[in-house]
């Protein structure tokens, strides 16, 4: 019968997925998102009038101030890896393992440092700590009669400290995570055995960290190694730069573009270097992988270490946190950020001069403009695009993978220019406008939204989606229907994280801005150069606002703690 | 006669008061004005410190409502900066240009990107607040001064000339904006190269003077006590900061004080160019020159306009002068070889 | 009801070969059991029956209609089949309503239709009246017969099972078995069940493929795998049973050192030149303790000492060490134990338990 009877034989088309040309689309605008601006980037770094030539990396590595910049620059990154190092290990250790008294309380306020734009807290230390007018260096005078202060914030050291305590949460979320994986039976197996509690951590926990340790390390240098605020406000009053600030400095006029593009260029292999040495640590996965189910841990008992490891955790939340909280909403109501807050130095000046300013005006509608747009489109773009990786839509998907994480290779100052240099010219004039700031935050934001949204897909069985396909839903029908609901509150997670990163961005707005598209942290490095402590104190209130009403909507939609601490669901 | 006197005032006071109306109502009827209420909006690119501006635009647009001012402010070398780059990218924007580098209109006559108009007024004005060819004029003059916190350091301690900054006693206890970012500054750094060389800067940074950006901030660093000599800066915002109570005081150098005098101008692709020309006639007016001198403590290049009687003249002064077109070709010299001294 | 049709079939991931050249036919509303050890191929066989991953060669046609080849492969949505999965993969998000109704929204069923299939859906797997709970308040087995109603519900062409018990306990485990047949008999649809419980397959099926390295080693009724093993994998892997490595005498018995066996003459096994390497399986329960019952059978009787005797409550299971010989039979008795370690018994091995195998393994059968 079935040779008498020709078998029915499909045609080709009838085998193609027919959401296919929406997955194809997220990956082109991605590969355009990114590798438009870079190419422009490398071709700027090697062209002039007479074809390719080396002449601009040649005047950027041998010019000495340029290398005395690249010199600081990498002092910074090390220095404040390990100060963040020998801040985030030790405290995540102690939320995560121990019976330290206000555990939960800690990781919020860790987590207040994490969101904390760095030159914010760079600015809040310059009123803590310049050598004069600090208060801690008049409190410290006060006390002991000295001449000298005790801390001068315009330094290296003042600098590496500011960086540090901005990124050790880095540190500490990837450890604190890590540490939660590990099973008490473990440490259990050494503690009968007679080791003590340091020693079981010596021996027995910190091994078993240490790619998460290393790789935290690495996370930490990487975003040293990009800021530009925290070293615009403290090294350039003690007369040095770093990469950034002379990046930015290049863009004086006449703006020298090539030698920017070429400049760049070491800083982006650096941070490709160390992302690579990260990604070998950790494997695959991305993560420290140790095993075990991570269900039963008992807390190990600090004993009389107790109250010291609180205080020394409190410390560092002082230095993060309190003190310079409470500085800028001193300096919000004060005339004179310096005197004492007595009644005639109180005043409300500073808040309607701050909101009644044209110019600030326009520029907090400009980036929660720009806010909302780049967390809706990101959050999708992300959530699509980790939705093609996860499930493997496309022919070289594991590329994409790559792509979409690749910015995180790129310092915003770098990706500036190379924004700069490829949308400042037809066809895609974009110079001036919002979108070229919108493509900005979009591209460095991605990786952060894309990771999440990996999460969130990973926790959702594919099996689910199959019981649909197979039940006759195509594709975009399941994803419609089924994946995206149940996705639903990581997705929120995603919106809000892109939405903070964008609203505390400054490396790249700072070259990019026009004086009509200024955003909030633009205004505030403006307020900076020209001294007026008061309205920068009320806008980074302001903006410390906006984002912790974000963070705490979004850990209400998770319904658990972002930072590493297991409540209910297991950790993103 | 008791009510000769009264009736006396009394029409003194209606004189008075017509002429205020005719006044405001002169400015009402002016023509320009639809035309500039159509246009909505002047754009200004100023170097004038923020209060100041902010003043003068919230003056402008009280006596012209309907016609907004939006104030871009920034350092001169700033604005000349995006200017250049807005236009490389095609974006026509500002109506408006203020800075405090005589340099950058040399350079943008040259360039042909300013409109030729003369305000009504400045003929009385002094020469050097007068472009030759009608371009630009000066809006305001200041000097750079030294300064110093009076809590910190008594009047016999206190620097005298220029070249007592470079006593190593001054060590970690000077500021020193950039001229890099001021058009104030640039024309300072000229002037004392002119007055004692480069060698001069040289010394200066062997005191490792705290590095600030625009003309207006060291006021506030030597009014909080951060560093409590400021080796330059536009007198005005000492004064201004002096007037609010602060200890500051301020000293004018026998060697010579740099004069600077920031020109203003409409540029020629201006998108609202009834309103520039309305606002700069405003800004250029005998009351808001007045107000200048009065309240922000800057100099006019109106003859008539009275000053504080705290503030000296600039009649008293040595007034060291700084050719523009001087100061237009060596720009590049001047950010170089400070950054070169100071370091950044 | 068409049947499935799978010839030649291979899927690779990387280096590693998952499917090798597998054939396989199931008839019209048979159950066929994919069975195996892990790794064996099972999985992705039934995957790429469902149109989820897209084969290298080979062919999957469903009746006359070829679903799968290299060159196209039509997407699961419409190849008119359901598949009920380990995880079961309810919609956490629906109610069980919900759920069930989901696939009819794509035939074309108008609401009044789906909500009343619906209902006759959940009575007939004994859930009547939960179709407005979520899935997270049900119970494991439940949570399974609800997976069960939705593949059902749309009236399948052929129904795919991914290890659906795996999850549950072991009693229910059973319960669901004999369940499963039932609603198997009841709707008559074409399955493919994928499990490495060999109990189950053996329960559940009409016919059970073994699967071996992504071949097919041995297809035939549970019986038939269990009687007559052709390899010695498929011996193994279903049932216990005792290997013994030994030559073949050409004359209905095989040699081991000094113990002959007499051996199964039927015609499956295969035709053995003497002095040739082979395999024996014999099934511990066919083999008796004590002399034969009824003298002149074909049967080998020999000598032993009882190594261990393990009490498993409805059986005893033995292990005996032959005289004169390295071989050490098991042997399944009734409890309770009648021997113990260290006793002399007799062993009586039909000739009939003893099936012949090749000494290498084949791979495929």
């Amino acid at each position: 019968m079935p040779d008498a009877v020709a078998a029915a034989r499909p045609r080709r088309w009838e085998g193609l997925d027919r959401a296919a040309p929406i997955w194809v689309l997220a990956a082109a605008a991605l590969a355009l998102l990114i590798l438009l601006p870079l190419g422009w980037l490398a071709y700027m770094s090697v062209r002039s009038d007479t074809g390719v030539t080396l002449a601009h990396y040649a005047r950027v590595l041998g010019d000495p101030p340029l290398q005395k910049a690249l010199w600081n620059t990498l002092v910074l990154a090390l220095w404040s890896g390990l100060v963040a190092l020998a801040i985030g290990a030790p405290m995540a250790w102690l939320t995560a393992r121990t019976d330290l008294p206000g555990r939960r309380a800690i990781q919020h306020l860790v987590m207040a440092s994490f969101v904390t734009p760095p030159f914010l807290g760079a600015f809040a230390w310059v009123m803590l700590a310049g050598p004069n007018a600090g208060h801690l260096n008049r409190l410290y005078r006060e006390l002991t009669g000295a001449v000298d202060p005790l801390v001068n914030i315009f330094s290296m050291p003042g600098l590496i400290f500011v960086v540090a305590i901005y990124t050790f949460p880095y540190v500490y979320i990837m450890i604190a995570n890590t540490l939660g994986l590990i099973a008490s039976d473990l440490e259990d197996a050494a503690s009968i055995l007679g080791a003590g509690r340091f020693q079981v951590a010596r021996t027995i926990t910190l091994p078993m960290v240490l790619p998460a340790i290393l790789s935290g390390f690495i996370l930490a240098v990487l975003q040293a190694l990009a800021l530009f605020g925290s070293p615009a406000i403290l090294a350039l009053p003690a007369g040095f730069h770093t990469v950034t600030t002379q990046l930015w400095a290049f863009f004086q006029y006449p703006p020298r573009v090539e030698l920017a593009a070429a400049f760049s260029i070491p800083l982006l292999l650096a941070t490709a270097l160390l992302l690579l040495v990260q990604k070998r640590l950790l494997g695959r996965r991305g993560y420290a992988a140790v095993g075990g189910k991570g269900a039963q841990r008992r807390a190990i008992r600090l004993g009389r270490w107790r109250y010291p490891a609180l205080a020394a955790c409190l410390l560092v939340l002082a230095a993060a946190v309190f003190l310079p909280y409470g500085i800028l909403l001193k300096a919000a109501f004060s005339r004179a950020w310096a005197q004492p807050l007595t009644a005639e130095n109180f005043t409300l000046e500073n808040w309607s001069f701050t909101f009644l300013y044209s110019t600030t005006q326009s520029a907090i509608v400009n980036t929660i403009e720009l806010g909302v747009l780049t967390a809706c489109v990101g959050a999708a773009l992300a959530t699509l695009l980790a939705y093609v990786t996860n499930r493997r839509l496309i022919v070289g998907h594991q590329v994409l993978a790559f792509l979409v994480v690749a910015p995180v290779v790129i310092p915003g100052v770098v990706l500036a220019v190379a924004l700069f240099v490829a949308y400042t010219r037809p066809p895609f004039l974009l110079y001036g406008t919002l979108w070229i700031l919108f493509l900005a935050y979009l591209t460095k934001e991605l990786p952060v939204g894309y990771s999440q949204s990996d999460a969130t897909l990973r926790g959702i069985h594919p099996e689910l989606e199959e019981a649909g396909r197979i039940l006759g839903a195509g594709r975009f029908r399941v994803l419609r229907q089924i994946t995206a609901p149940l996705a639903r509150s990581g997705i929120i997670a995603t919106w809000c994280f892109v939405f903070i990163g964008v609203i505390r961005e400054l490396s790249a707005s700072i070259i990019l801005f026009t004086p009509n598209t200024k955003v909030m942290s633009v205004v505030i490095f403006d307020l900076k150069e020209e001294g007026q402590f008061g309205a920068i104190a009320v806008l980074g209130i302001f903006m410390l606002v906006m984002t912790f009403v974000t963070v705490v909507v979004m850990q209400g939609l998770l319904g658990r703690d972002v930072m590493g601490g297991r409540q209910a669901g297991g950790a993103g | 006669m008791p009510h000769r006197p009264r009736s006396i005032s009394a029409l003194l006071t209606v004189l008075a008061l017509c002429l205020a109306v005719s006044a405001i109502e002169a400015r009402a009827q002016d023509p320009r004005l639809e035309a500039a209420r159509k246009e909505g909006k002047v754009v200004w690119y100023t170097s004038l410190a923020l209060t100041s501006s902010e003043k003068v635009a919230k003056l402008f647009e009280t006596a012209y409502p309907g016609v907004k001012v939006e104030v871009h402010r920034t350092g001169s070398q700033r604005i000349l900066q995006r200017m250049m780059q807005e236009l490389q990218a095609g974006i026509k924007n500002v109506d408006v240009v203020h800075t405090s580098d005589a340099g950058h209109y040399v350079l943008l006559k040259e360039k042909k990107l300013l409109m030729r108009y003369t305000p009504a007024g400045v003929d009385a004005f002094g020469a050097g607040f007068k472009d030759k060819d009608g371009y630009h004029y000066g809006l305001r003059a200041t000097v750079n001064v030294i300064a110093y916190n009076t809590k910190a350091i008594s009047p016999a301690e206190a620097p005298r000339t220029w070249k007592d900054l470079l006593d190593p006693k001054w060590r970690g206890r000077l500021v020193t904006a950039h001229p890099g970012y001021s058009g104030v500054i640039a024309t300072h750094v000229l002037a004392l190269v002119h007055l004692h060389g480069w060698d001069y800067f040289k010394a200066l940074a062997q005191n490792k003077p705290m590095l600030v950006q625009s003309a207006v901030d060291p006021s506030g660093v030597v009014a909080s006590g951060e560093r409590p000599v400021a080796v330059d800066g536009g007198d005005y915002t000492f004064y201004q900061v002096k007037k609010k109570g602060n200890p500051v005081e301020i000293v004018y150098p026998k060697e010579g004080v740099p004069l600077v005098v920031s020109p203003s101008a409409i540029t020629s692709f201006a998108p609202h160019p009834n309103a520039a020309r309305l606002f700069t006639d405003f800004v250029f007016s005998h009351e808001i020159q007045q107000v200048l001198a009065d309240t922000e403590g800057l100099y006019s290049g109106n003859p008539q306009v009275t000053y504080p009687s705290d503030k000296p003249r600039l009649s008293d002064l040595k007034v060291l002068a700084v050719d523009a077109e001087e100061l237009e070709k060596r720009n590049e010299e001047i950010k170089t070889r400070f950054v070169e001294f100071f370091g950044a | 009801m068409p049947g499935i049709t799978i010839t030649g079939l291979t899927k690779r991931f990387g280096p590693v070969g998952a499917v090798m050249g597998l054939d396989l036919t199931v008839r019209p509303g048979e159950l066929v059991a994919l069975l195996g050890p892990s790794g064996c191929g099972k999985t992705t066989t039934l995957r790429l029956v469902a149109g989820f991953l897209a084969p290298e060669a080979g062919e999957i046609r469903v009746g006359e209609r070829v679903l799968s080849s290299p060159a196209v492969v039509i997407p699961p949505e419409r190849r008119r089949m359901a598949m009920i999965f380990q995880s079961y993969a309810l919609w956490p998000h629906m109610t069980v309503a919900h759920n069930v109704a989901y696939g009819l929204r794509f035939a074309g069923v108008g609401r009044a239709d789906r909500d009343r299939r619906v209902d006759e859906m959940l009575r007939a797997v004994q859930l009547g009246g939960y179709g407005a709970r979520y899935p997270g308040e049900l119970s494991g087995g439940q949570q399974q017969r609800v997976a069960v109603a939705r593949a059902l519900v749309v009236e399948p062409e052929i129904l795919l099972l991914d290890e659906p018990l795996s999850n549950l306990d072991a009693s229910l485990r059973e319960e669901m078995r004999f369940e499963i047949r039932r609603l198997h008999e009841r709707f008559a649809i074409t399955t493919l069940y994928v499990t490495h419980d060999q109990a189950e397959a053996m329960v559940i099926s009409d016919r059970v493929a073994v699967l071996r390295d992504g071949r097919v080693a041995q297809v035939g009724t549970p019986e038939e795998l269990f009687e007559r093993p052709r390899s010695r994998f498929v011996a193994e892997f279903v049932g216990k049973t005792n290997l013994v490595d030994a030559v073949a005498d050409g004359a209905g018995a095989v040699t081991r050192g000094d113990l002959h066996l007499r051996v199964a003459a039927d015609g499956t096994a295969p035709r053995t030149p003497p002095g040739s390497p082979v395999v024996v399986s014999i099934r511990p329960h066919r083999i008796a303790l004590g002399a034969p019952a009824a003298p002149g059978a074909d049967v080998t009787v020999l000598a032993g000492t009882v190594v261990r005797a393990s009490y498993l409550g409805d059986a005893v299971d033995y292990q005996v060490t032959i005289d004169g010989s390295d071989v050490v039979l098991r042997v399944s008795g009734s409890a309770p134990a009648r021997s113990r370690p260290g006793d002399r018994v007799v062993l009586t091995v039909p000739a009939a338990a003893c099936v012949l195998l090749p000494a290498a393994d084949a791979p495929a059968g």
